[in-house]
């Protein structure tokens, strides 16, 4: 008796799956996101972002092309659709990747390092889907090489130009104290920042009398784009000994940073933060809601690059096999147009050494530089 | 007689069943909060899954780590102890096959099989040194593991970084060569050139070995009789403090060759700052697989079915990536707690039956 009412119990549970499945079959094979329902101008482009495994709202890069993306989509009617991928793995990104050729997506972008070998793997197993590597170029791993195909864009970034502004800013405008940063895991690129960082507080102590002491010991690698509780710790101790400013540029991890200054703030302490990537001044926007510990952000225009070629593609000038290194001239790296706490003679001040970094009267090395001149 | 005992044998894979039909349904109810239709997610999820050869065989390959790491988890609990410290073993495992793919020059013959026991062994000592510390000092193993998983976070960063480090990713280690890897190109082409490799024979082996150490040898019958009641077992005659040194050792061992297969097989070289997620997941896979090692196997085709779907279903439909996730741990939340619906069935059968009693005597009063 008991056997039947399991077995009875069972086939209840068959047919209910059965009715499931059976009516996921009636639905019409529908074409997946219609088009008509934008009211922007229908172009027949899917713009697919290969996010890793950070989410589009980190706060920082992939968020950063996310935007450019939307942009892409309200401005030019693309049909844009983001996918995370398990981990970080090139056998993850190529799933990833497949995923979205498989729904059709004809161009994918690629922000971040990470992705050299999958995007070199996707160009010839994809060859007629378009590629945009960010920060990063088709590489690989056999040997050893950099090859972009013609369906590629590789576009890279002077980031230390990006790093000397803020760095630079942010010493005219304090004058005084010492200055440190926490960054993820150790890269030539995330190098770059900090070197432009170091170079432009050193020319403001140089040129413009500001005293900002620079301890090498002070620049920490976490390890990881995604352990804001690391990150905090880190940015205490910093904080602790007596630094007044941290160069945050480590994702997520950064975020740990911003807590650690906003309520150091509000017990009215002078701590400051330096963001990186998109505008951080929200993330350390204090609870009265006025005043934020964000002097400043690297802004690194990833979303910008993934649009400017978007909108090539369209114009029927596809840069494919190209190498793009995009740098303050092309406005992909500056700092924010508007900074409140920046004084209006600091603002004038970062605006003109843009303008001179721009034109080339003023060149930023990407070597690593000394500063145990500054401690 | 017989009867009953099927009956019971078959609650299992009803309580498995019901935790998953929970998970979709619940799934459902967040689908369409988002404003999605959860038929059609659902059929991508599954076409993602299972819809052309790759695909199968993509699942097939990320089911690998995950019937290791289930395994290893089936395995400890069977002895009395919960190894939460796969993550670790795994990652210590990629390590030493990693560094063994990338130092030893020897033809594939004698190179694969050095790299997959050059991790089943760093896995085994990693693990059985959880068991060391659990049987000499009396620290749990729930403790010591997730403390080992960030020793082997951090000694995989800088030993990594500091000796392997590839030229250009700096995020990890240089790529193993072909020779070292489970991949087979034969595999790969038979498969539609999915990542699917030999790490799948020599799971469904380890599946059979813990099946027979489990049930038909002594040390088995120790470790089991050490997991039902350690001071019976002491009673008995069974060296507890030996046993389950080797009981972690061993599920140490499944674990690390979770993480050759994952490092050398799923990818060719390992990354720093990361810890794979399939340690954990194995908690999941192992406890909807009822803690028996073929069920295991099911339950991590299952999770690897909707792991390889979910991309698919995200490109096809916008939906938030996190849903897929959270349909999955919903059903992990059923399946942990399986034990409780096992109660309420059993109090429904109670019931059930007392009442039919009652109303059998109630019918024999009348006809009285």
């Amino acid at each position: 008796m008991k056997m039947k009412k399991w077995l009875s119990l069972l086939l209840a549970g068959c047919m209910l799956a059965v009715c499931l499945t059976g009516c996921a079959k009636e639905t019409p094979p529908e074409n997946p996101g219609p088009q008509g329902e934008s009211d922007t101008p229908a172009v027949s482009l899917k713009v697919g972002l290969c996010c890793g495994t950070s989410s589009i709202d980190d706060k920082s890069f992939i968020q950063s092309a996310w935007e450019g993306l939307q942009k892409a989509e309200v401005d030019l009617g693309v049909e844009i659709g983001y996918l995370q991928s398990s981990d970080d793995s090139t056998t993850a990104t190529l799933e990833a990747i497949a995923d979205l050729v498989d729904a059709g997506y004809q161009m994918i972008v690629m922000p971040g390092f990470s992705f050299q070998q999958a995007a070199y793997d996707a160009q010839s197993l994809y060859p007629d889907v378009m590629f945009v590597t960010i920060d990063t170029a088709p590489w690989n791993s056999g040997d050893d090489s950099y090859t972009i195909a013609d369906n590629t864009v590789a576009v890279d970034y002077d980031a230390e130009q990006g790093g000397f502004l803020a760095g630079f800013g942010s010493a005219i405008e304090l004058k005084e104290g010492e200055f440190g940063g926490l960054f993820g895991v150790e890269t030539d690129h995330t190098k770059l920042f900090i070197t432009g960082f170091k170079q432009g507080v050193i020319y403001a102590n140089e040129n413009y009398d500001t005293n900002i002491r620079l301890n090498a010991d002070n620049f920490v690698w976490s390890g990881t784009y995604s352990d804001a509780a690391l990150g905090q710790q880190i940015a205490a101790q910093m904080y602790e000994n007596g630094i007044n400013l941290i160069y945050a540029a480590a994702g997520s991890t950064s975020l740990g940073a911003f807590n650690e200054a906003k309520s150091r703030a509000e017990n009215g302490e002078k701590v400051w933060v330096v963001g990186c990537d998109s505008d951080q001044y929200e993330d350390g926007l204090l609870s009265d809601g006025k005043s934020s510990v964000t002097m400043t952000t690297t802004m690194k225009q990833v979303g910008n690059s993934a649009y400017f070629v978007i909108e090539e593609y369209l114009k029927g000038q596809y840069p494919g096999g190209q190498y793009l290194v995009l740098n303050v001239s092309t406005g992909a790296l500056s700092c924010p147009a508007v900074n409140p706490n920046f004084s209006s003679e600091t603002q004038s001040l970062v605006d003109e050494m843009t303008q001179k970094i721009a034109n080339g009267d003023y060149v930023v090395s990407k070597d690593m530089v000394d500063v145990s001149a500054w401690n | 007689m017989r009867k009953k005992l099927n009956a019971a044998k078959c609650r299992p894979l009803l309580v498995s069943v019901l935790a998953i039909l929970f998970g979709f349904v619940a799934g459902s109810l967040l689908l369409l909060a988002s404003g999605a239709d959860p038929l059609e997610c659902y059929l991508y999820l599954f076409q993602g899954g299972v819809s052309t050869t790759t695909r199968i065989f993509n699942t097939l390959a990320n089911a690998i780590p995950l019937i290791f790491t289930g395994l290893s988890i089936t395995f400890a609990y069977k002895t009395g102890l919960f190894n939460i410290g796969a993550t670790g073993q795994m990652m210590i495992a990629g390590l030493a096959s990693v560094v063994t793919a990338l130092s030893l020059n020897a033809p594939r013959a004698v190179l694969l099989p050095a790299v997959v026991l050059a991790g089943l062994l760093a896995g085994a000592l990693w693990g059985g040194f959880q068991g060391f510390l659990r049987s000499r000092f009396n620290v749990n193993e729930v403790v010591s593991g997730i403390m080992m998983n960030w020793i082997a976070h951090w000694t995989v960063y800088y030993i990594v970084s500091d000796f392997f480090r590839s030229a250009t990713m700096v995020t990890e280690s240089r790529t193993i060569p072909d020779a070292a890897s489970l991949r087979a190109a034969w595999l790969c082409g038979l498969t539609g050139s999915s990542s699917f490799n030999y790490g799948f024979f020599l799971a469904l082996a380890a599946v059979a070995a813990v099946h027979f150490i489990l049930r038909y040898t002594v040390t088995g019958y120790h470790m089991k009789a050490v997991g039902f009641s350690p001071e019976a077992a002491e009673y008995g005659g069974i060296h507890i403090k030996k046993n389950t040194i080797q009981a972690m050792a061993i599920a140490g061992a499944l674990a690390g060759l979770a993480g050759v297969s994952y490092y050398c097989g799923y990818s060719a070289s390992i990354r720093i700052g990361v810890q794979p997620s399939q340690g954990f997941d194995g908690i999941a896979v192992a406890l909807l697989g009822n803690l028996s090692p073929a069920g295991v196997v099911f339950a991590a085709v299952f999770f690897a079915v909707l792991q390889t779907g979910k991309g698919y279903m995200n490109a096809m439909v916008h939906v938030a990536p996190e849903i897929a996730d959270t349909i999955l741990a919903i059903i992990i939340y059923f399946a942990a707690i399986s034990k409780l619906v096992d109660l309420y069935f059993n109090r429904i059968a109670v019931w059930l039956r007392s009442r039919k009693r009652r109303t059998n005597a109630g019918k024999g009063a009348g006809q009285e």
